[in-house]
């Protein structure tokens, strides 16, 4: 060994302190202040995200502490029921809605010497640090109010425990999730194999719904309640039943139950620390693609997919190919456009088959419970829906942007292309959507009347969302995890979405009218109606959209620009 | 800056070449002043200025999830060119850039040197008059980077106009004919090569105009 080989390798490393899990939270703070100065819409924005936050949170407090007035077994449905809707809507509601906070994206500490339980800590002490987790706290310390009031301070005391652990498990189920969908996305085999499981899943689900359903239906009071006491005792219950179980003199259940949550805490960190690394490793690239040999057909044949032979071989055929390649090769597209087909299938079947009643139907009992209305209403926003991923269009393309800007495409058949290919993709699943909601209903006969109303509400749709997109847009991180979204702008991405379908809504009206008047001719008529409002509403919208583009394509270009 | 001339912009890091180039192309809207490619205004009338212009903007990315012909096919499509030629040009360009082999490889997995060339495919494709390259060297290995001059070089020669950002000075001086020196948003020093130089070294001007520091030998002394 040579002797400045020896030296070399002799140097003393540096002392190092490991960094605790606040300097995370710290961190956190700091980029999210340094992401809101002096840019006052964001931190418009930011407030009425926060405001949002404190009315819940009081919403839920002031439910919490009411329910002291109620009977023992109102206090622990109270208690059961809402601490499980909690933890199921901090696992589902990144997934669909607000994506995750990634200010502190893991592949940015791939290069630092910090462990990976000790990343963990700190990413999860940074996630706890958020207007989500703080309105939660607040909201679920309302339950300390009928802790107290029935069981002094001891149930008081372990409810306050009860309450930080729930906290702790609704982040932690949050970000374990989402995190390991996200690796999953990432690998090809899942992605093809995700529209199988997704058929699967919605197959397996209505007979499912329908049963419980029936059951509940069927059930009485105490059945209720012993359904609640169950939920209590899984993870999903109980954090929040511990001080029940205290006021109630058992101590033994109390504990029992804080342990459960804790176990489950540390299992769900163990779970998230597993797809922390592939998060780390595989920053930019969306996994190695094959580089296919012997493909000897020209460029521009190879950019439009053989399975749409009809395109113009124009700019604008080439606008719709690419983003029809878009949808299915970018993760981030492809995560949201996932989501839109689950939620698309699941939520329809879920109110109808809690409205249509078709298994009491076969026992010869009642009238639906809900009226068809509310079906007509849920499919409406299935189309609206569907169409609210276009709301950042230009924030999935990011700088990428720039290519448009440099050849100078024209505001409208840019949106134009943009928003066929969308089309091409969801008009199908719409299609197949009114079928299922029909067959729920046991009224296959009606499916028609539903396609109407759900390509109208996905026409008016379209037109929000494009005039949205343009005025808008925020940029997305660069990240691996397609569930991103830079600090803030989680309530940015949900509030526009909320703003998108309302305004679908109102502007559809007519053709709610028009169903509610036309009766028995409705059916008839509703496909023609739907795709003539719907088609009129997201021309119009396109052409506004598109001026506006041609006036503001730089500023669209720096607002989809990352800071970097 | 004159038509036909091979032209430098130089200047240390946050001197302002991108953002000087950005608003020249029309990626960023000027608070005050304007553009003009070829007698065409960029900002009032983008559409037949952009026609007459390629660019290649430094820090921004491709529509990377499609593969080198295929974006390039993309590109030549939305240029309104018509099929037979964009498939022709295309399969030239990759040729003669060493892009054939990637195949269908997506341009986001493509390295560094290979995003610049295709970059640059695509600004070359509909045969501009004008072509503003930001750091078009950055991240190439040698042997692209001969390639790129070679071609820039033949393109002055045969009537293109190219502006380049730069902080390599070697490159610049064999191959410019015109220079500007720009810092904190000032063109410092202009003119043909020859005038900016006055027969010393570029580096030595560039570092004068600048006015950079060198190490003494005290600082660092820890490493």
């Amino acid at each position: 060994m040579a002797v400045s080989e020896r030296a070399a390798l002799s140097t003393p490393v540096p002392a190092y302190r490991p960094v605790p899990a606040w300097r995370f939270a710290r961190l956190k703070l700091r980029i999210l202040r340094n992401s809101l100065r002096g840019r006052t819409s964001r931190v418009m924005l930011f407030l009425a995200g926060a405001l949002f936050g404190v009315y819940l949170a009081g919403m839920g407090f002031l439910l919490a502490a009411v329910s002291s007035a109620g009977d023992p077994p109102v206090r622990l449905m109270v208690a059961s029921f809402g601490g499980a809707a909690l933890v199921l809507g901090s696992v589902l509601l990144p997934l669909v809605w607000f994506g995750v906070d990634d200010t502190l994206d893991p592949a940015r500490f791939a290069l630092l010497p910090v462990g990976r339980w000790r990343l963990v800590a700190g990413l999860f002490s940074a996630a706890l640090v958020s207007v989500p987790a703080a309105a939660l706290l607040v909201a679920t310390s309302g339950l300390l109010v009928p802790a107290v009031a029935h069981g002094g301070a001891g149930a008081g005391a372990v409810q306050a425990l009860g309450v930080v652990a729930g906290l702790l498990l609704c982040v932690a189920a949050g970000r374990a999730v989402t995190s390991a969908f996200a690796t999953m996305l990432r690998s090809r085999r899942v992605r093809d194999l995700a529209g199988i499981l997704l058929a699967c899943l919605a197959a397996l689900l209505a007979p499912l719904q329908l049963a419980v359903v029936s059951a509940v239906e069927r059930a009485d009071w105490d059945q209720l309640a012993t359904v609640a006491r169950v939920v209590g005792w899984t993870p999903l219950g109980a954090p929040y039943t511990a001080g029940i179980e205290m006021a109630q003199g058992r101590p033994v259940a109390a504990l029992a139950k804080l342990l459960i949550a804790a176990g489950t805490v540390l299992l769900l960190l163990w779970w998230w620390s597993r797809s922390l690394e592939p998060a780390m490793v595989g920053a930019a690239s969306a996994g190695p693609t094959r580089a296919v040999r012997g493909n000897r057909a020209g460029p521009v044949a190879q950019l439009f997919p053989r399975v749409l032979p009809g395109l113009p071989v124009t700019g604008f055929g080439a606008m719709v190919a690419r983003e029809v390649r878009y949808w299915w090769r970018d993760a981030k597209r492809r995560a949201n456009l996932i989501t839109i087909a689950v939620i698309g299938v699941l939520v329809p079947m879920l109110v109808t088959a809690g409205g249509s009643r078709a298994v009491l139907d076969l026992e010869g009992t009642g009238a639906p419970a809900l009226p068809p209305f509310a079906t007509t209403l849920t499919v409406l926003f299935v189309g609206a829906f569907a169409a609210s991923v276009l709301a950042n269009q230009f924030g999935f393309d990011g700088t990428a942007y720039a290519g448009h800007v440099t050849i100078g495409v024209p505001g409208r058949p840019e949106l134009r292309a943009r928003a066929v290919a969308h089309a091409l993709l969801m008009v199908p699943l719409l299609v197949l959507v009114g079928v299922v909601v029909a067959v729920v209903r046991g009224e296959p006969a009606a499916a028609p009347a539903g396609w109407g109303v759900l390509l109208a509400g996905y026409g008016t749709g379209l037109a929000v969302n494009q005039v949205v997109s343009v005025l808008g847009a925020y940029p997305l991180p660069e990240s691996s995890n397609p569930f991103a979204t830079a600090s803030g702008s989680g309530i940015a991405k949900s509030l526009l979405a909320l703003l998108a379908i309302v305004t679908a809504y109102v502007v559809a009206t007519p053709v709610l009218v028009a169903a509610a008047l036309l009766g028995d001719a409705w059916p008839w008529l509703a496909v023609p109606v739907g795709v003539a409002y719907g088609g009129a509403a997201a021309a119009l919208g396109g052409r506004l959209a598109g001026n506006l583009l041609d006036r503001r394509a730089p500023e669209l270009l720096a607002a989809v620009t990352p800071r970097r | 800056m004159p038509a036909g001339s091979f032209y430098g912009l130089l200047g240390p890091n946050g001197a302002g070449k991108t953002t000087t180039l950005s608003m020249a192309v029309g990626l960023l809207r000027p608070d005050a002043g304007g553009a003009w490619v070829l007698g065409h205004d960029v900002w009032a009338d983008p559409v037949s200025a952009k026609r007459r212009l390629g660019a290649l903007p430094d820090g921004v990315r491709l529509f990377d999830r499609l593969s080198g012909p295929e974006l390039l096919a993309y590109t030549g499509l939305l240029r309104g060119m018509d099929p037979a030629t964009v498939d022709q040009r295309a399969t030239e360009l990759l040729d003669v850039l060493a892009l054939g082999d990637a195949g269908r490889t997506l341009v986001v997995d493509y390295s560094a040197g290979m995003k610049k060339k295709i970059a640059l495919a695509c600004a070359l494709l509909h045969a501009p008059r004008l072509l503003v390259l930001d750091e078009p060297f950055e991240a190439v290995d040698p042997v692209s980077a001969a390639l790129i001059r070679d071609i820039l070089g033949r393109y002055v020669a045969g009537g293109g106009t190219v502006i380049f950002s730069s902080h390599v000075m070697e490159v610049v001086e064999r191959l410019c004919s015109h220079v500007a020196i720009l810092d904190q948003g000032v063109i410092k020093t202009v003119g043909t090569l020859a005038e900016v130089r006055g027969g010393r070294a570029l580096e030595e001007v560039f570092v004068e105009v600048v006015g950079g520091r060198t190490a003494t030998g005290d600082e660092l002394s820890w490493l």
